[in-house]
């Protein structure tokens, strides 16, 4: 193993161990902000004493991420930086194009491109809409209190991506279950591997299924238009089927939680949505900046020696480039810790940036609008059902959120 | 008036620039690639113009303020 350590990013006196712990759930770790005014770049250390850099700026992050050229992104790289031991081993099997450099991640990427158009998904609209009312329907009906996380956190996505991808919906257990595995901080790395094995093998079975039963989904267009012609293998598809249930399952599930945390906390925030729904749709970018909930991606390698703002990196060093800094960063936005409603927030990178931004963040987006506008509208007194001391946040997952939130509200 | 240009090979088919100008932007249907509806706008859509170019992840846009 320690043959196999990376000792090229500068033995600095005091690179301290990364990650580290935030003191108020509500934002990032206080080293981020001094990482920011120090400098550039911040070496640090990882759970198995190997280097790496955090890079913590707005501009720096944003440059680093366009540069596909020097910064290469291919996650079965010896030199990929990991944050714990189960992530360098689902590193190492990514077959999907998030883990691929150009061209071949273009050559993928396009072919599931217009499943995510701005035009195809407004055309989703109203099956999405549809399905944020009717779960909430059943959380009046069956009255308060209500956990909101499992009651509408979870489903909500989980129904949308198996209306969009064709997966029944009776399979979202499963599905989460997998990506909670890749997306935990504390999972062996033989669980995390069988989990990721699981779900390739799921969506498989699910295109043979697919092939014999064609439906109106994302899986039966996907055979048709490229897997028939030969141009998408099988097992490729089903990596990449894989990646897309994971990011659709456990994501927008911690920004409902999360949004829906910080209105019952901001009266002046959720009277102003209220009177004025317009404001939502700013506001999904906004709380995407201000709470960040992807914690540890993307991440570099450094494909040649290279300098950022100044510092030297060599070939072969790993980066992670933290969005949640990013986007709290003075120099960029205004108050950076206040939720501001009227803000711009459209430059955040809460979905990265570069070409591999996230795929799936405008059906992200549309889901929180229609969910958050949802909420407010018709659960007009919603409250915490409990002290916040009772919330359990993620501290143990990659991706930030709640993992409870139980809620009351008035029978009118 | 602006010029716009965009580079079809680098679009990775995010779609802000059709969120940010729908009326300058579109995507193809087939994949979702950036499709330009006009290559040139009057000044008044410079602020939407810019932050299309601003906001593609792949900066496959350029927009030239011309007179």
């Amino acid at each position: 193993m320690l043959d196999s350590l990376k000792q090229s990013v500068p033995n600095a006196p005091n690179a301290p161990t990364f990650p580290f712990q935030r003191t108020c759930p509500f934002d990032p770790p206080a080293e981020y902000a001094k990482a920011r005014a120090a400098g550039p770049v911040l070496p640090v250390t990882l759970w198995n004493g190997s280097r790496a850099w955090l890079v913590t700026r707005h501009e720096e992050i944003r440059a680093v991420l366009a540069d596909d050229a020097r910064f290469s992104g291919r996650m079965a790289d010896p030199d990929f930086p990991a944050i714990t031991p189960a992530r360098i081993r689902v590193d190492k099997s990514e077959r999907a194009f998030v883990g691929m450099d150009n061209p071949e991640h273009d050559a993928y990427r396009r072919m599931f491109t217009r499943e995510f158009s701005i035009k195809r998904l407004q055309a989703l609209n109203p099956r999405i809409s549809a399905i944020a009312e009717a779960l909430i329907d059943d959380m009046i009906l069956e009255g308060p209190p209500h956990d909101l996380i499992p009651a509408l956190a979870v489903k909500f996505p989980s129904l949308v991506m198996s209306a969009l991808f064709g997966s029944p919906y009776d399979d979202s257990e499963f599905i989460i279950r997998c990506a909670v595995a890749r997306h935990g901080l504390t999972q062996s790395p033989e669980d995390a591997e069988t989990k990721a094995r699981e779900l390739t093998a799921y969506v498989r079975r699910l295109i043979d299924h697919k092939e014999a039963h064609p439906g109106d989904d994302m899986v039966t267009r996907i055979i048709d238009e490229y897997v028939k012609p030969g141009r998408l293998s099988r097992d490729d598809f089903a990596e990449i089927g894989a990646m897309i249930l994971r990011a659709g399952h456990d994501t927008t599930t911690n920004m409902i939680g999360m949004g829906t945390l910080l209105f019952l906390r901001n009266d002046e925030l959720r009277r102003e949505l209220v009177a004025n729904p317009l404001l939502i749709e700013g506001t999904v970018d906004e709380l995407l900046r201000y709470v960040s909930p992807v914690q540890f991606s993307p991440r570099r390698v450094a494909r040649e020696d290279v300098e950022i703002g100044g510092v030297k990196i060599a070939q072969g060093d790993g980066l992670f480039l933290l969005l949640g800094s990013a986007n709290r960063d003075e120099a960029m936005f205004e108050c950076p810790d206040k939720v501001d409603p009227h803000r711009d927030a459209s430059r955040h990178l809460a979905f990265g940036y570069g070409i591999h931004q996230c795929l799936g963040q405008m059906l992200a987006r549309f889901e929180l609008q229609i969910m958050y506008a949802a909420i407010l509208r018709r659960l007009p007194d919603l409250r915490l059902a409990v002290p916040l001391e009772e919330i359990r946040f993620k501290h143990d997952m990659q991706i930030y959120g709640v993992h409870n939130l139980p809620v009351t509200w008035s029978l009118r | 008036m602006i010029t716009i240009h965009v580079d079809e090979d680098r679009c990775v088919g995010a779609g802000h620039c059709v969120r940010a100008a729908a009326s300058v932007f579109d995507q193809r249907d087939d994949d979702g690639i950036v499709v330009l509806l006009v290559d040139q706008a009057p000044n008044e859509m410079l602020a939407a113009l810019t932050k299309a170019q601003a906001l593609c992840p792949s900066q496959a846009i350029r927009i030239l303020v011309v007179d």
